[in-house]
């Protein structure tokens, strides 16, 4: 489940659906919550993902020709969320497999399949204020960015229509490149604790039990995605899932 | 003059962006919005394109083609005579005077047939900014002799690998280093696309190109002509020659997009046209592009590299769709015979991209009467396609002139190795 304030770190950690394949999708997702991770994104893949680093951008284009596509990402939902009730499940797009799709029904869909919030990085707060109202009556969380160039004035906008949790870019860039912690971030972050009250996920280069010991306490959840799809490229699946369990026995949060 | 509701034009456009973009995109936009309102800003944009690339370009009469063709006069916009050849430059130098007036030292940009970054690379040097140009690997294979002269020129090329290795890629590449460098760095986007307010900044200024094409029009025709033609890749050589005619009403816009091999997907690059592009939300703004089903943006074709990009500039899809420009396309055997009659009746070597509006002009002049007249964009000049040209029409000469000029120099490398150990 997602945490709420002030709650142990949890790792959330990703899928892209196709990748390696449909089938091994759904066994290493298994793999993942039996090590005992309890958020996971379920990426749509996308031809042309902009905020990503090469590691995913390459999992997308694999994925596609794999026969990763929203239907099947929504039919991927459907069974992991049956089989594994005591995880979220998060679906994280682009906007424009979505749009193609038609947001109202994607959204009714998405919700139907058991998805419990939805990451789109390139549909700004603008766009989704106006779907608020349909996405708390399906109970599906917009999770919104905030990154280390924003405006006060802008984080406040996000926190307004922010639900679930308020995804916290660490650093300028693209997914998948190491992190510097210190206390330019420790600021960064208390900057951002000023404006809301929901868990803060820190995503972006988080990438050994290093930084998940450095977050610790920091925030409430701490996204390890790339490093996880290296992982399921390099080795497969059940290995990255082994390394996953290490990884959180050696960073304190096994358990 | 174009002017966006918001960022939008109808129902493209737009600003879809990850958050991490948004304040750059925003302190654009404020710049620009204050620059635009300054008539001081203009005059300055224009000495450096008349000190710098040649400007104003000449309206030159097709009178042997004309003739032969039977129909209307045709006039052709002399863009290919800028510095660098293209009208890229326009673009490029009012976005160097931003970047100026915004503090920064580095610019990014992405390039297809290379023309961009080449001009890119020429401002950089001028203005003493450092730069970084991105271009699919493939692009980079076809036209080689513009990273050639990029390199020369200080700027770094970086080949993009990743997909087809165009420049769908390259501009995807170029939005994760802006990601990255925001604060120090301006990208200069190439054409009239991309997230708010780049379709409006870029066509702001190409309009250079239809404010003299109006002047030059009334002053060697009598009136304005009856059709304004121009190829259409990203957009922006064409709406730099529609934006100062869109409230003439009598004056036909013609946007000339490229055919390819075939209609079938992955075959063309036309996006304006029934049946082909449809709406979507990609790189940043909401325009038509070349999808599935599934919104994955699709391959594209063009005998020219720079006409085969996967969207369009949202500003052309509302006016294509309001009725304002009328949408054609040219195939890539009509482009490369154009190209040919253009040459072989007037001595003007035409770049592939603008063989198109070429070959979407003659079509059209056939059925006109000689009483008529058609401006045609020429956007770049050819001699950056001396080896696409080569190929698609082996000759032997060729062939063995590269084999000599290979061997040439490798004797070279040799001798300077011997020289060194």
């Amino acid at each position: 489940m997602i945490p709420q304030q002030h709650q142990k770190l949890q790792v959330m950690s990703h899928a892209v659906v196709g990748f390696p394949s449909l089938d091994e999708n759904e066994k290493a997702i298994a793999g993942l919550v039996e090590a005992g991770v309890n958020l996971i994104e379920l990426q749509v893949p996308f031809s042309d993902p902009v905020a990503d680093g090469h590691t995913l951008v390459n999992a997308c284009y694999d994925a596609l020709k794999m026969g990763g596509s929203v239907k099947a990402t929504l039919e991927l939902a459907a069974k992991v969320t049956k089989a594994h009730p005591q995880a979220s499940f998060i679906l994280m797009s682009y906007l424009n497999p979505l749009y193609r799709y038609g947001l109202e029904k994607l959204f009714e869909d998405a919700a139907a399949a058991g998805i419990k919030a939805m990451i789109i990085p390139d549909m700004p707060v603008e766009q989704i204020e106006p779907w608020l109202p349909k996405l708390d009556a399906l109970g599906i969380a917009p999770i919104l960015m905030v990154t280390p160039n924003i405006s006060d004035e802008r984080v406040a906008k996000i926190a307004a229509n922010a639900r679930g949790f308020i995804y916290v870019v660490s650093r300028m860039g693209v997914t998948g490149k190491q992190t510097q912690w210190g206390e330019e971030f420790e600021n960064y972050v208390a900057r951002i604790r000023t404006h809301t009250d929901l868990p803060l996920a820190i995503g972006f280069g988080v990438r050994a039990a290093e930084d998940l010991k450095a977050l610790t306490g920091t925030a409430e959840i701490a996204a390890f995605c790339s490093k996880y799809i290296e992982w399921q490229r390099d080795q497969g699946s059940d290995k990255a899932a082994e390394k996953m369990h290490q990884l959180l026995q050696d960073s304190g949060l096994a358990g | 003059m174009i002017r966006s509701d918001q960022g939008y034009f109808g129902e493209f456009g737009g600003r879809y962006v990850p958050e991490i973009l948004l304040p750059a995109l925003q302190e654009l936009e404020t710049m620009f919005n204050q620059l635009r309102d300054d008539p001081s800003f203009w005059q300055e944009y224009l000495s450096l394109c008349q000190e710098f690339s040649g400007r104003p370009t000449p309206l030159t009469p097709l009178r042997r083609l004309s003739k032969e063709l039977g129909g209307a006069q045709i006039w052709l916009k002399r863009e290919d005579l800028n510095h660098s050849g293209a009208h890229k430059v326009n673009n490029v130098l009012g976005q160097g005077l931003l970047v100026q007036r915004m503090g920064k030292k580095r610019v990014i940009a992405e390039t297809g047939a290379g023309q961009h970054g080449l001009a890119t690379a020429i401002m950089a040097a001028r203005l003493g900014l450092q730069a970084t140009i991105y271009m699919g690997a493939d692009d980079i294979e076809r036209q080689y002799s513009n990273v050639f002269w990029m390199r020369q020129l200080g700027a770094e090329v970086v080949g993009v690998e990743t997909g087809a290795r165009t420049l769908k890629e390259a501009l995807d590449e170029a939005l994760r280093d802006w990601a990255a460098t925001v604060e120090t760095t301006h990208y200069v986007l190439g054409t009239a696309c991309g997230p708010a307010p780049f379709p409006e900044l870029v066509t702001y200024f190409q309009s250079v190109i239809s404010q003299e094409m109006k002047q030059q029009a009334l002053e060697k025709i009598g009136r304005l002509p009856d059709e304004v033609v121009a190829c259409v890749g990203g957009g922006s050589n064409a709406m730099g020659a529609f934006a100062n005619f869109l409230e003439d009403d009598a004056v036909k816009l013609i946007g000339v997009e490229a055919g390819g091999r075939s209609f079938l997907p992955g075959e063309h690059s036309v996006r304006l046209l029934p049946d082909t592009g449809e709406d979507g939300i990609a790189q940043g703004y909401k325009t038509l592009f070349l999808q599935d089903d599934d919104g994955q943006l699709g391959d594209t074709h063009s005998i020219a590299a720079g006409l085969d990009y996967v969207g369009v500039s949202p500003i052309l899809s509302h006016l294509s769709q309001t009725g304002r420009v009328i949408a054609d396309s040219a195939n890539d055997q009509e482009v490369v015979d154009a190209f040919k009659l253009l040459m072989k009746t007037e001595g003007i070597i035409p770049a592939l991209e603008s063989s198109h509006a070429l070959a979407g002009g003659f079509k059209r002049a056939k059925q006109m009467s000689p009483d008529q007249h058609m401006v045609i964009n020429l956007s770049g000049r050819g001699d950056k396609d001396i080896f696409n040209i080569a190929h698609a029409f082996p000759q032997p000469e060729w062939t063995e002139f590269l084999q000599r000029e290979a061997a040439r120099a490798q004797e070279l490398e040799n001798a300077s190795k011997g020289e060194k150990s």
